[in-house]
């Protein structure tokens, strides 16, 4: 059989938002990388805690809104003034006042197609399996669970890992393994 | 129940619940989930009868128009547009109330949006989904729609971009495409709660297929959460262009009634006047039905009559300010259009039926026993759902049945055609509404208890040692 590269996670249950976010804040002051929480809605103070940079989605929406801008002002401008002339009721053949609304609606949409699919790209959706799902435990991260995971190599022992967590309270702790995402 | 122990309000201005306080994350997943795993209903049956009935009368309407062209609609010369144009504006109309709880509310903080953000979104989709049949009937021949789009022809001919027409179809689209994008959006982790929490093989792969994997990852929500404000604030410049726009088929052209600076404002304060009404007319049955009192409480309701009030009184000035120019500019075809034909013509039960609706029933909520009063409330927004009804057909018909050349008026009469296919629009909807109440949460679950830990949070200082503020402490006080 062909060896696959396998990669293993600790994975840690706690009994409270607050909980789960200073025990990852523990965690990474202990100099653990590569960590994720896992938790029904948004943890308050998370990204701090798992120490993230600024999300780049702005800059893709940004980047939409330009686009969508750019795309409905050349076309406007090319179709009715350049390639099909058409003189109605002798206005001008660049009347950019009337190239307003288009042009505001193109850069919205534009951008809310950066901001979708910006946001799928970023998190590497869709993903339907994960490793961490091989727990079924885990499946409470999206109604009431709060979760924590830690790469570790796999093999080794993850004892140490997993009297550090259950130390910081959490309630279940756990090892998964599966492909190297 | 032990309420006054432990739901204390987030604001001292808000003082009754928004989420009833003996919940948790998990049971708030259970009730909140309950109805998409729970066998539905009689009742539920029964409606979806009735709506697909009435979807039925929309395939022999449109069948009927395909087959025979559009001359079988009432649409005469001089009434070129009228139901097809009335049903459009007043289904967009209808779907504004969404995007507007949804982003605006948002967008300001308001935490009561939470519960019925969900349920209004869905509502705009199947509105706009519905106003869109409409302008692609009259078309004549839809299998052409994509004319309406610049596309490289062999013709060579390109879109006239400064015709409102136009305009109108890249509002709409992007409206649908923007919506969809954000109920989507915001129903990713509500998708993944229903997979995590199926009961079978197959409910589980469709929903995680729909769920695109998401596992609730800190590193996703860093994104998500930015990602779903920024739409939010997209979606709310975009749902005033929307109905801007549509004013403008209207107001950019010369007829008299339909030419006047007004028009937007007062076309976006009528969509969300009418929007509102719709969604307090579907939520006061679906929430008793769906078991979801604790999460769309009375205070919902209220806030959202108080909007009702608010827009309506902001509709009747835009009544107001009509006839004032149309006497002021003393044109007499504006005079004639707003004195004459629309108060006394043919169309006079009409207007009646709108001032009836619209002016008057939104001021029974100045007094709280109305605004708190379920029967009350869902009989006021059926009446506001048919003034904005009339409102449309006053504006559209009335001015083009007696514009400018009394040789060239006539009267306007609707047929069955016209009628079926707008009974079979409310029997879409119906049905699409009464589909997403069966397999969605019909409530954001993850605001929900985002939202609930913020108010036990708040309960919490609330009862600490006052040193989180006066704001705290007087709340405290006052209970």
């Amino acid at each position: 059989m062909e060896a696959k590269v396998l990669d293993s996670w600790v994975l840690a249950e706690f009994a409270t938002p607050e909980a789960l976010v200073s025990a990852t804040q523990q965690m990474r002051e202990k100099g653990f990388q590569g960590m994720d929480t896992y938790s029904p809605y948004p943890l308050h103070g998370g990204s701090e805690a798992l120490g993230l940079p600024p999300s780049r989605v702005p800059f893709i929406a940004l980047g939409g809104g330009l686009t969508g801008m750019v795309t409905a002002l050349t076309m406007q401008t090319w179709m009715n003034t350049i390639d099909y002339p058409l003189n109605v009721g002798g206005r001008p053949l660049l009347s950019l006042p009337a190239w307003v609304p288009i042009t505001f609606e193109l850069s919205v949409l534009f951008a809310a197609f950066g901001i979708f699919f910006g946001l799928l790209g970023l998190s590497k959706l869709p993903q339907p399996y994960h490793p961490a799902f091989e727990s079924e435990e885990f499946r409470s991260a999206s109604t009431h669970g709060y979760w924590l995971s830690i790469p570790h190599p796999t093999g080794t022992d993850a004892a140490d890992v997993k009297n550090q967590l259950t130390a910081l309270g959490a309630t279940h702790v756990t090892v998964v393994s599966g492909e190297n995402e | 129940m032990a309420e006054t122990a432990h739901a204390l309000p987030l604001d001292p201005l808000e003082p009754r619940d928004l989420v009833a306080p003996h919940h948790d994350d998990k049971s708030l997943n259970e009730t909140l989930l309950d109805h998409v795993w729970r066998k539905p209903g009689k009742g539920w049956f029964m409606l979806l009868g009735i709506t697909s009935a009435a979807l039925g009368l929309l395939v022999v309407g449109v069948t009927y128009t395909l087959a025979r062209g559009i001359g079988v609609w009432g649409n005469n010369q001089p009434v070129g547009w009228a139901f097809d144009i009335i049903n459009f504006v007043w289904w967009v109309g209808i779907g504004h109330a969404g995007t507007l709880i949804s982003a605006i509310l948002l967008l300001f903080q308001q935490k009561w949006r939470t519960s019925i953000n969900r349920f209004a979104e869905a509502m705009t989709l199947f509105a706009v989904m519905c106003a869109g049949l409409f302008p692609l009937l009259h078309t004549g021949r839809p299998w052409f729609a994509f004319w309406l789009f610049p596309y490289p022809s062999t013709l060579g001919a390109w879109a006239q971009f400064r015709s409102p027409l136009v305009w109108d179809v890249f509002a709409i689209s992007t409206y649908l495409t923007v919506s969809a994008l954000f109920w989507f959006v915001g129903l990713i982790p509500d998708l993944a709660a229903l997979r995590d929490s199926s009961k079978t093989k197959l409910q589980r792969t469709i929903y995680g297929l729909f769920a695109l994997g998401w596992r609730g990852s800190g590193r996703h929500w860093h994104n998500y959460k930015i990602a779903y404000l920024l739409l939010a604030g997209l979606s709310t410049p975009l749902v005033v262009s929307v109905h801007t726009i549509v004013s403008f088929d209207f107001a950019v052209s010369q007829i008299p009634g339909w030419h006047a600076t007004i028009f937007p404002p007062y076309f976006v304060a009528g969509a969300v006047f009418s929007g509102f009404a719709m969604v307090i007319t579907l939520i006061v049955p679906a929430r008793k039905y769906l078991g979801l009192r604790d999460v769309i409480t009375d205070r919902h309701l209220e806030n959202m009559n108080k909007v009702i009030l608010a827009t309506g009184l902001l509709v009747s000035y835009g009544y107001l300010m009509e006839h004032f120019i149309a006497w002021y500019s003393m044109n007499q075809y504006e005079f004639w259009t707003f004195y004459v034909n629309r108060a006394t013509g043919p169309y006079a039960g009409v207007y009646w039926l709108m001032i009836a609706c619209n002016v008057i029933t939104p001021n029974i909520f100045w007094f709280k026993k109305a605004r708190t009063s379920i029967p009350i409330m869902w009989v006021a927004s059926i009446a506001v759902n048919i003034g904005m009804w009339c409102e449309r057909f006053i504006i559209i018909v009335t001015s083009l049945s007696q514009d400018f050349l009394p040789s060239s008026w006539d009267i306007y009469t609707p047929t069955w055609v016209d009628w079926c296919i707008y009974i079979g629009t409310l029997g879409l909807f119906g049905t699409l509404f009464l589909l997403f109440l069966k397999f969605v949460p019909a409530v954001a679950v993850s605001e929900v208890k985002e939202l609930q830990l913020e108010l036990k949070h708040a309960a919490h200082a609330a009862h600490g040692n006052g040193h989180h503020g006066s704001d705290a402490a007087a709340t405290h006080g006052a209970h």
